[in-house]
């Protein structure tokens, strides 16, 4: 378990100077919009919160936190928040997979594709599109948060955003309960399956929905993505612990302990497993850490988006 | 031995927490909770109730262990939010660690 002090300070240092909690500047994590001819301005503008954009910088960082985990070089973390910036992004950006980037754009091109053929008027802007915060308000630094989050929503105000969608449920969550909480400002907030209003098949006939927390527990949305996915004729079948009673994929200890978060990790793995049907989600983090446990995982997005 | 400020629950009021003292130890929420681990977060919400700071302070790396997850806070039959206690511990050792000059 590295020391949760060290892990929280660095976080909070990379979300102050870069505005998210990796180091990387924005404008290389970014990149997924090139090319797609979005609309720039509008009455609703598509909040990505840049968590599928972390995907390859998750994957990467985790993957070197669990060899220093228990060893001598554990201590060493609180070092970085002392490595330059501009360094540490620029690294971090060269050396994540081309592979995993492309498959992050993947999904969000699909969500994008969706609520197009969905006719939904939404609007795209990478430069109000930030990163909500929403991990340290997890770990506990709560100035932290409440700094960041006034600063994003500053900048949506600025500019007259009120509706927002939304594609993930750690973004929703943050935006739809703790933004008016904590910094004070209200948002009209949709998650982009909620908008789906068309019919299609592909084929599949069954899937097993593993529910995160966020949408299945704190925000009781689970019944949503069972209605479109059942519009598309695809049955979820029944997994032990669903719903309001899901199970977490460990994810979210996966910066203090990729150990203890391997733990959690398989036990949910092997329920969602032992159904027999393939398995799709609706959020980064879960996506990336069920396939560390060898669940073959869709995103819910790519999924729809082959019946379209 | 361990020093007991039962001030404390009410101080934690400013850390966004204020059932500490609605638990009454029941134990649901650690047989619930995902990390099957020494009593999490039974022993701990114990702690507060008591105000042993100093074992909170001792024991804090423990509250990171806590995924956020929510199955504790949802079956809490005192509707006492475990998981958010656990936050709010995390937002007290924090500002303890920053050197807060109220806590």
């Amino acid at each position: 378990m590295f020391k949760p002090r060290d892990i929280i300070e660095l976080i909070a240092d990379n979300v102050k100077k870069t505005r998210n909690p990796f180091g990387v500047p924005n404008l290389l994590m970014n990149r997924w919009w090139k090319g797609l001819d979005l609309p720039a301005e509008g009455d609703v503008m598509l909040f990505t919160g840049l968590m599928y954009q972390s995907v390859p910088y998750i994957e990467m960082t985790t993957r070197h936190l669990e060899r220093y985990e228990d060893s001598a070089l554990e201590d060493y973390v609180r070092y970085g928040r002392y490595m330059p910036k501009f360094l540490v992004g620029l690294g971090l950006a060269l050396l994540s997979s081309k592979e995993e980037k492309k498959k992050s754009a993947d999904m969000l091109h699909s969500i994008a594709k969706v609520l197009a053929k969905s006719k939904v008027d939404f609007f795209y802007s990478p430069e109000l599109d930030h990163y909500s915060g929403v991990l340290l308000y997890d770990l506990g630094d709560i100035d932290g948060f409440i700094r960041h989050a006034s600063f994003v929503a500053d900048t949506l105000r600025e500019k007259g955003v009120k509706k927002l969608i939304t594609v993930d449920p750690h973004t929703t969550y943050a935006l739809k309960v703790l933004y008016p909480k904590h910094v004070g400002e209200t948002f009209e907030v949709k998650t982009y399956f909620e908008l789906i209003n068309f019919r299609g098949e592909n084929g599949t006939k069954q899937v097993t929905l593993h529910d995160p927390c966020m949408y299945g527990r704190y925000l009781e949305m689970s019944d949503v993505p069972t209605k479109v996915l059942a519009n598309m004729g695809i049955e979820c079948v029944a997994v032990r612990n669903s719903g309001k009673f899901t199970n977490c994929c460990g994810g979210p200890v996966e910066s203090i302990s990729p150990k203890l978060s391997k733990e959690i990790l398989h036990r949910r793995a092997e329920e969602l497993k032992s159904t027999g049907a393939p398995v799709v989600t609706m959020c980064p983090i879960c996506m990336t850490h069920l396939k560390k446990g060898g669940v073959e995982v869709e995103d819910l997005s790519t999924l729809i988006n082959r019946c379209a | 031995m361990a020093l007991v400020d039962l001030d404390f629950p009410e101080q934690l009021e400013r850390f966004g927490v204020d059932t500490a003292l609605e638990c009454f130890n029941c134990g649901t929420c650690a047989a619930i909770c995902p990390l099957i681990h020494e009593h999490f977060p039974r022993k701990i919400i114990r702690y507060a109730q008591l105000g042993a700071k100093d074992r909170i302070l001792q024991e804090s790396d423990e509250l990171w262990r806590c995924l956020h997850c929510g199955l504790c806070t949802y079956t809490c039959p005192r509707e006492a939010d475990p998981g958010e206690l656990i936050l709010g511990l995390r937002r007290y050792v924090i500002a303890k660690w920053r050197g807060r000059a109220d806590v």
